[in-house]
């Protein structure tokens, strides 16, 4: 049976951290991003990413994500390369299409913010149990049911990779034909999405009463079943993150 | 005061004309263990929302007469101070789940994290419920890695935790083989035992007359009775509201046997063996009633020479021909199957077993919806390896056990010609054999509507007749009597009967070990990821050793002809 969650068990200082300054964190390096279009900061900020991801001993887990966001990463070096409003020095012609310097730049600052983004929400997600983060932001205050769909919208993915899988069975076992050529393959994926959606719905009713029936909706102050965990230098973490983002304003003011 | 008080209640769903309860009046005391009876669409669930408040509170619709529980009167509660007091658990092992948790454990705390029960106090209920169901081994796994009986007792844990006065129970082993059943009624026994009062309703008469005081039996939303088990069926033809009687209760109305001093029938076999008469006769009759069903009207000759048995089954012709060779798969690294080699001709084969054995591992192999990591499948003679599941899929058909992971079209008829229409028959021939299949499960005129508009039995047989339609040489059904009543599984019995006449092969994942030996002309034993033995019901179900081993339990039948069985061997 394959984990339910996208977390992965390593004993490493991020996994020990607290979950709110991982959020902060996250805030912070895609905001920063933005704040500072200069390409050697942003790349600098991405580089720290992929850093965080390998003290965290799951860098190997981002790898595929990065892999599926190459569609969108290619469309952004074509599009700005060879069409970007700025266009003017022409590096290099594939065909009837030229590629220019100025778009180029562009599409690789896109780029590394699009790479940045999905590293560092990987930093979060990979070494943050989703239970945990939640707890911490129930506690602070948020309201349970928010925390709820947070939790389940963190194992929908796990959770529709197995109803993916349910159907498709269904559909193989009653002679649809999903095996072969990338074109079969793609075909075999339009039928399932209907389904998919479908018995997610229901499910989702379902558990709806099961919530219904152990008390969710009442109003009792709610009490935990763990222990807080005690996270360490939480304060001098979240000042420090804090400055980096006012410095990024500041930066950008003065400029 | 009584702690359940039911009077004139009447419902009817939102959207619908008729009323799904209508006019109940009951009082149930404290400690009391209830049993609710009647065939699908009777109002079973319905009352067990009824009483836990989910009806009219989640549902809605239109509400008459009054629900009294633990002197909170339902209507006017709302449903979360209700939480706690009542308890509920549904048939559905699945979606009882909250779907946030990491494991077992914070699982069953879930509940009592919303009710606000402390930490240390929380702990210890925990542990408490876990021991009582049998599942401490497990406390640490994801709840969505278990198998349905786990999850089912999860699901039960998690209730109990909330120290419920009042549990309702709806169907809840509906999908637990024998000996998980049997665990959940004793546990359920024993909270009873304590002062939690019980409502079960539950399709399996033989263990509602062993544990239930008394008796609810519901007919079209409407009260038939409420009294012991032994005078409901004793005055009542329960069959014909979708009922079966206890088997005990079945045979000793043929043979007249009643209990002198009450007039009533036994329903359990304890009850049935105090009686002297029972001791006389029922021995030999058990055993020529299984006899005849096995071996048909020349019973007393093959008996006479047991060797022709097997040979006579050989001797017959059939054209479907499937081996399996040195079977091994395994989810990662924990072995499923180890070496299971079988052969079957056109015999209709039970696969026995409990949950975990492998049983449901086997039959997806021989659809190719999973690889083996050893061995060989040939049908007729040629290998499948190089097959694909869609390729598959025109020789071998397999009714899911859970009609939700296989129903995806929008209308009934849809899902049916889906099968068809991909296998190579033309549109109009895809529709007629759909029609045909609907026709034999009997929901012909429910052609247009969703199938999730439909009950889950409704939905099984939907399933059922989505693999008829195909038309396969070989049909696989899991677990097809799940949920069904006694008019359902006429249905599934008629099917399998009339598949076995055109020559094909059936195989079929049984719990119910009473329709295992009904109905089968050969019974194959699974436990621990191996063939742990195979031969006709006879055979199977008269050799402890192998049941012992198995943890299967021996059909009713069976029981009382015990030691004419261990005469004749």
């Amino acid at each position: 049976m394959q984990s339910m969650t996208l977390y992965i068990e390593k004993n490493t200082p991020l996994h020990q951290m607290d979950p709110l300054i991982k959020l902060l964190l996250v805030i912070v390096s895609i905001a920063v991003t933005y704040i500072c279009p200069n390409l050697f900061f942003v790349g600098a900020v991405t580089l720290t990413s992929l850093i965080l991801l390998s003290v965290g001993r799951v860098i190997h887990k981002i790898f595929p994500i990065l892999a599926l966001s190459m569609i969108l990463i290619i469309s952004i070096i074509v599009v700005q390369g060879a069409f970007h409003a700025q266009n003017a020095t022409v590096l290099f012609s594939v065909g009837p299409l030229s590629f220019y310097k100025e778009g180029l730049l562009y599409a690789l600052l896109l780029t590394l913010r699009v790479v940045n983004m999905v590293c560092i929400f990987g930093v979060l997600i990979l070494t943050t149990r989703p239970d945990e983060m939640v707890e911490r932001l129930v506690k602070k205050g948020m309201s349970p049911k928010i925390g709820y769909v947070l939790l389940s919208v963190l194992q929908i993915i796990p959770q529709m990779r197995a109803t993916t899988k349910k159907v498709s069975d269904a559909q193989r076992a009653r002679g649809m034909e999903t095996q072969g050529s990338l074109i079969h393959r793609v075909k075999a994926f339009i039928p399932l999405i209907g389904p998919v959606v479908l018995h997610s719905l229901s499910d989702t009713r379902e558990r709806a009463l099961a919530l219904e029936l152990r008390g969710f909706n009442k109003q009792t102050k709610k009490t935990f079943l763990k222990t807080q965990r005690k996270y360490r230098h939480q304060w001098p973490q979240g000042i420090l993150l804090v400055l980096i983002g006012i410095a990024a304003i500041v930066w950008r003011v003065v400029q | 005061m009584s702690i359940i008080e039911v009077s004139h209640l009447k419902y009817r769903y939102p959207d619908t004309t008729e009323l799904a309860l209508n006019d109940i009046s009951f009082r149930v005391e404290k400690g009391e263990f209830i049993g609710i009876a009647g065939g699908n669409g009777s109002g079973k669930s319905t009352l067990c929302y009824a009483l836990a408040g989910l009806v009219p509170h989640f549902f809605k619709g239109a509400y008459g007469g009054k629900v009294v529980v633990n002197g909170m009167e339902v209507r006017k509660m709302e449903l979360e101070d209700y939480v706690g007091n009542v308890g509920l658990v549904l048939d559905n092992p699945f979606s009882q789940l909250t779907g946030a948790t990491n494991t077992v454990f914070e699982e069953i705390a879930f509940g009592l994290e919303n009710i606000g029960v402390e930490q240390a106090e929380m702990i210890r209920r925990v542990k408490e419920c876990l021991d009582l169901l049998q599942i401490a081994d497990i406390g640490q796994q994801h709840p969505f890695s278990l198998s349905g009986g786990q999850m089912q007792r999860t699901a039960i844990a998690s209730i109990i935790a909330m120290h419920p006065d009042v549990l309702i129970l709806d169907e809840p082993t509906s999908q637990l083989d024998p000996a998980g059943a049997e665990e959940v009624f004793r546990v359920v026994e024993r909270l009873a035992k304590t002062g939690v009062t019980i409502v079960m309703a539950e399709h399996n008469t033989n263990r509602l007359a062993k544990y239930a005081d008394k008796l609810i039996l519901l007919d079209k939303g409407e009260l038939q009775a409420f009294d012991p088990p032994a005078a409901v069926f004793t005055h009542i033809d329960t069959e014909q509201l979708g009922v079966a009687a206890p088997v005990i209760t079945q045979v000793a109305k043929k043979l007249e046997i009643k209990n002198a001093h009450t007039m009533l029938y036994p329903v359990t076999i304890q009850e049935a063996q105090q009686l002297p008469r029972w001791k006389e006769t029922i021995g030999k009759e058990a055993f020529y009633e299984i006899s005849h069903r096995e071996l048909g009207d020349n019973a007393e000759e093959v008996l006479a020479n047991p060797g022709n048995l097997l040979q006579d089954n050989e001797a017959r012709k059939y054209d479907v021909n499937l081996q399996v060779e040195n079977l091994t798969f395994a989810y990662d690294a924990v072995e499923v199957l180890q070496g299971i080699t079988l052969s079957f001709h056109g015999e209709a084969t039970a696969i026995i077993g409990q949950n975990g054995a492998g049983k449901s591992t086997f039959v997806k192999l021989l659809k190719g919806l999973l690889r083996p990591k050893k061995g060989e499948i040939r049908l007729n003679g040629a290998s499948l390896e190089k097959w694909s599941p869609a390729q598959i899929a025109g020789k071998i058909g397999l009714v899911f056990q859970n009609p939700n992971d296989q129903i995806f079209k929008s209308t009934v008829l849809q899902e049916v010609m889906f099968g068809p229409s991909n296998i190579g028959f033309a549109e109009e021939e895809a529709r007629n054999q759909a029609l045909q299949a609907l026709e034999k499960v009997g929901l012909a005129a429910k052609t247009e509507i969703n199938p999730y508009d439909l009950s889950l039995s409704e939905r099984k047989l939907v399933t059922i007749a989505s693999i008829l339609a195909m038309d396969t040489d070989v049909v696989i059904f899991d677990e097809p009597t799940m949920g069904q009543d006694a008019i359902g599984k006429q249905i599934i019995h008629d099917i399998i009967a009339d598949l076995r006449r055109q020559g094909k092969l059936v195989l079929c994942i049984l719990h119910d070990m009473d329709f295992a030996a009904a109905v089968f002309d050969r019974i194959i034993v699974f436990s621990e990821g191996k063939a742990a033995g195979e031969g006709t019901p006879l055979q199977i179900f008269s050799d402890q050793v192998l049941l012992k081993h198995a943890q299967l339990q021996v059909p009713v039948l069976f029981q009382l002809a015990t030691e004419e069985i261990s005469a004749e061997s």
